[in-house]
């Protein structure tokens, strides 16, 4: 389609006479006729002949007031072309006395309310976007062909200034380029823009019609439920609030459409957060506004709260007495849809709770009121355990996860609410940001809910009213306790000189330490599957090689703290039913793997000696590889995305040591070791593979034990730094510890016994003799060690 | 010139039928604001569902059918009242309607009129 706009047409020229005339003018036409009226009806009172001039004044001003408020300030769309599309604002606000460009489009619509709230939600600003548009005339064809497309996408019929607005941005190439620099891409302008269009669509359609002054006087009435319940209805009738999309969802249809095919029992199933008591609240508008199937037009939904109903039984007896009375009113009224939330207090006994299944059981059976009960699928399998007969009797309807962009949508349009009520701005970054976090944090609830719950969160943390994406961020991490900005601020170029970071306190084992460094950084830079653990390894080799000193060097770079290892010695779980204790949710067994993921999610986990684990376990090792979750033993899942997971082993270690003796490299044998492993069922090749990496550790030469030495006395060194006591060994002492304590089987190990014996207790002599004080410096040779 | 023809194209096409529609939703809105169609379905039936259930014996039977019966004719009475306030307002808008339809291709005219004498 030939994208020209014409600023000569009648329709163009209506528009710029619109927006010249304004609201303020029509309020002085308003006056104006009533002014002329009322001085033309006394004049003519007093039989003058201005009363003629006075009238003609004030049917001009009339005249003039209904061609502004019903033409001019509207300009309804009458046709597919441009200039019959294009939204009056935005051909209103176009000058004839300048060419049109991207620029001077972008100029004229900037100061637009839409334009402002995309701005806003963006974090963008006008001058911002004005230095990318362009001053060619040639590209407003190919932004107005983006702008209708736009529309369409929107079902707007006009093209608003929001479409021209996002177009224009769309179309420079330029400002694309820069926006992931400010964490945006394309798609966020055109999610935006159907923000926008749907916002406009509820601002276009007013407080709905709720029925009429004799709706409900053919139905009874209901003191006790007015009194115990909850009137949805009414409440939604009285605030005029809209469910936006919810009223057109899958879920509100299967509600409707089971009362239609005579269910009267519902059972609405949903996991917590995906929104069963808001598809209750979409139907109640619905009924409200006479959408639903004719059988159920102006029926009222009334909620009950158990907890409302025990306060106010005083004597035994007095509960099934409200109970019945309730059921028998809402049977009368005949419009009355019952709405029992967490269904499941109303079928067990306990604090806020009772069982009332034996009283609703002949209810139901009869089909005299309609109910809807919300419950998790969870509590629905209880019900039909216990109660598989009044389970029978009810129709579930089960509530699924929405795709991800209805969720946004859902989210987009939650937000100005939340704005409204909060006056408050909610960065469209931060809404996504509340999805993705929202979705990776919290495991127990389902979406919206789960990310609605956060962004309220996220309000109390909003810099000057505005939530940003780091808002949402603070709130999590203070809500579920999980440090999400340390693991995303990680700088870059501490990742890339992770190996010099991890050296500063591991000597030598390069290869094992360049291979879990290259599979760190492929995992931060978004290379590697989000849905897997941050990086899996498997450490093979001898002991005291530092299998263990890597592990704990990466939580202490990656994770910024040493502690944040949760250390498991396999061997302890050999027995069958040592999953169960691996598995627990904390209850039972305060230790268990899942409660410290689940404490700390940002943390190693370190499987020593992975090979004396029951073989169950590995099977579990696969899942969590594999899916990056394990489930506790409640059913509730943990994720481990956020884990990196470390297995050791010292299988065939003296082999490794072999062929290092005979002078082989690691890396010439790696393939091959691995092979052997498999081919001697030491370990299933579906676990090897699961790894993203199976590192081989060397035996440490002298030379390099001389230097875990000189590691280590640093570590005394700042023991004693409290007592300003410092220490020092010549080079022939550190070879004498090396050589006392070298033991090929057990690596660097005993060194720190040799320390212990040979430093550590003859300095403690000096300090107890009063041979060294605060200040001294104490170099230690040969002579002096205790070895 | 734009204004003359941008005005008079208006008034006497899309204003025109636009006041029409105007008039139109207003009975319609008027129609609904009175639950017409409802107190119309639900004429005779008993007010607010206050009835009696009848008893044993041919003396309860007819007390409640006396009962059902007042309930019906309070019903009826109020609906009925309802409906005739709704009548007489939709009449009245109708009316108002008529006449404003009618004397809009006038006013211009009739500015005109007063215009030139007013000279």
């Amino acid at each position: 389609m030939n994208e020209t706009l014409s600023l000569d047409s009648l329709r163009a020229r209506k528009a710029r006479l619109g927006r010249y005339v304004g609201k303020k003018s029509y309020r002085v036409l308003q006056f104006g006729t009533l002014g002329y009226a009322v001085v033309g009806g006394w004049l003519a009172w007093e039989g003058e002949q201005l009363a003629y001039l006075a009238m003609s004044l004030a049917l001009i001003c009339f005249a003039l007031e209904q061609w502004y408020q019903k033409d001019l300030s509207v300009l309804p769309v009458r046709g597919a072309s441009l200039d019959e599309r294009l939204s009056g604002e935005v051909i209103g606000r176009l000058s004839q006395r300048y060419p049109l460009t991207p620029l001077s489009v972008w100029l004229a619509l900037s100061t637009h309310w839409q334009v402002g709230f995309i701005m806003n939600h963006l974090l963008l600003t006008s001058d911002f976007v004005r230095e990318f548009a362009s001053s060619d005339e040639a590209d407003m064809p190919a932004i107005w062909q983006r702008a209708r497309e736009l529309a369409d996408a929107d079902k707007s019929e006009a093209i608003e200034p929001g479409h021209v607005a996002i177009s224009i941005m769309l179309n420079s190439s330029h400002l694309i380029a820069v926006l992931p620099h400010l964490k945006l891409i394309d798609k966020d302008l055109v999610e935006v823009s159907g923000w926008l269009s749907r916002l406009l669509d509820m601002i276009r359609l007013g407080k709905p019609f709720f029925g009429g002054i004799g709706r409900d006087w053919a139905n009874g009435f209901t003191p006790m439920l007015n009194r115990f319940g909850q009137n949805i209805s009414l409440g939604i009738q009285s605030s005029g609030a809209h469910f936006g999309t919810q009223t057109e969802s899958p879920g509100v249809a299967a509600i409707e459409k089971s009362f239609e095919q005579g269910a009267n029992t519902i059972a609405l199933i949903g996991p917590s957060g995906i929104g069963k008591t808001s598809h209750v609240h979409a139907l109640a508008q619905r009924l409200l506004e006479g959408k639903a199937p004719q059988t159920l037009q102006y029926h009222q939904v009334v909620g009950l709260n158990p907890s409302v109903i025990i306060s106010s039984a005083q004597r035994p007896g007095d509960l099934e007495q409200i109970v019945l009375t309730l059921l028998s009113e809402a049977v009368h009224a005949g419009h009355i849809i019952l709405f029992l939330d967490n269904a499941q207090l109303f079928f067990t006994n306990g604090p806020g709770s009772f069982d009332m299944t034996q009283i609703l059981l002949p209810v139901v059976q009869s089909g005299a009121v309609r109910l809807i009960l919300a419950m998790t699928p969870s509590d629905y399998q209880r019900l039909k355990a216990q109660n598989s007969a009044f389970a029978g009797l009810i129709t579930p309807v089960m509530l699924t996860e929405q795709p991800q962009e209805q969720i946004m949508d859902i989210l987009e349009d939650t937000s100005i609410g939340l704005e409204h009520q909060h006056n408050a701005l909610i960065a469209y970054a931060a809404i996504r940001e509340a999805y993705r976090l929202s979705g990776r944090y919290d495991q127990e609830n389902a979406y919206p809910g789960k990310a609605i719950n956060l962004l309220t969160q996220s309000l109390t943390h909003g810099k000057g009213g505005v939530v940003t994406p780091q808002s949402v961020q603070e709130a999590i991490e203070q809500t579920h306790g999980v440090k999400v900005s340390s693991a995303t601020q990680m700088e870059a170029d501490q990742l890339l000189h992770l190996e010099d970071q991890i050296h500063e306190r591991m000597i030598n084992q390069s290869r094992a330490v360049t291979v879990v460094s290259a599979a760190l950084r492929r995992a931060r830079a978004g290379v590697s599957s989000p849905k897997r653990p941050i990086g899996s390894f498997l450490f093979l080799g001898p002991t005291g090689v530092g299998k263990t000193e890597l592990a704990k060097a990466i939580a202490a770079t990656y994770f910024g703290d040493e502690a944040n290892m949760v250390r498991l010695d396999m061997s302890e779980y050999q027995q069958p039913e040592d999953v169960k204790r691996l598995l627990s949710s904390g209850k039972e067994d305060t230790m268990s793997l899942i409660l410290a993921v689940r404490q700390q999610p940002f943390t190693v986990v370190l499987l020593d000696e992975i090979e004396k684990a029951h073989p169950n376990i590995l099977n579990l090792l696969l899942q969590l590889l594999d899916e990056g979750a394990l489930t506790d033993d409640t059913g509730r899942p943990v994720s481990f995305k956020d884990c990196i997971i470390i297995a050791t082993s010292n299988a065939a270690a003296d082999k490794i040591r072999e062929r290092i003796e005979q002078g082989q490299e690691l890396e010439t044998f790696e393939k091959e070791f691995t092979d052997q492993l498999i081919n001697s069922g030491q370990f299933k090749p579906e676990l090897l593979n699961r790894f993203d990496e199976i590192v081989l550790f060397r035996p440490l030469k002298p030379e390099e034990l001389a230097q875990v030495v000189k590691l280590m006395m640093k570590g005394i060194n700042q023991t004693l730094s409290t007592q300003n006591i410092s220490v020092e060994l010549t080079d022939a002492a550190i070879a004498k510890i090396v050589e006392v304590g070298n033991d090929p089987r057990l690596g660097a190990r005993p060194m720190r016994r040799m320390l212990q014996r040979a430093v550590e207790d003859g300095i403690a002599g000096r300090i107890l003799r009063g041979e060294t004080q605060a200040g001294d410096h104490v170099t230690l040779d040969v002579a002096d060690l205790s070895v | 010139m734009f204004l003359a023809v941008g005005f008079f194209s208006w008034w006497y096409s899309i204003g025109w039928v636009i006041l029409v529609k105007n008039v139109q939703k207003r009975l319609s809105n008027t129609l609904a604001m009175f639950s017409v169609p409802s107190l119309m379905r639900t004429l005779f039936a008993p007010w607010k569902r206050i009835v009696t259930n009848p008893g044993a014996g041919l003396s309860a039977h007819l007390s409640a059918i006396g009962d059902n019966m007042v309930s019906r004719a309070i019903g009826f009475t109020i609906r009925l009242f309802v409906l005739l306030a709704a009548l007489v307002s939709m009449l009245l808008i109708m009316a108002i309607g008529i006449v404003q339809i009618v004397l809009w291709p006038l006013i211009p005219l009739a500015i005109v009129y007063g215009l030139v004498m007013a000279l």
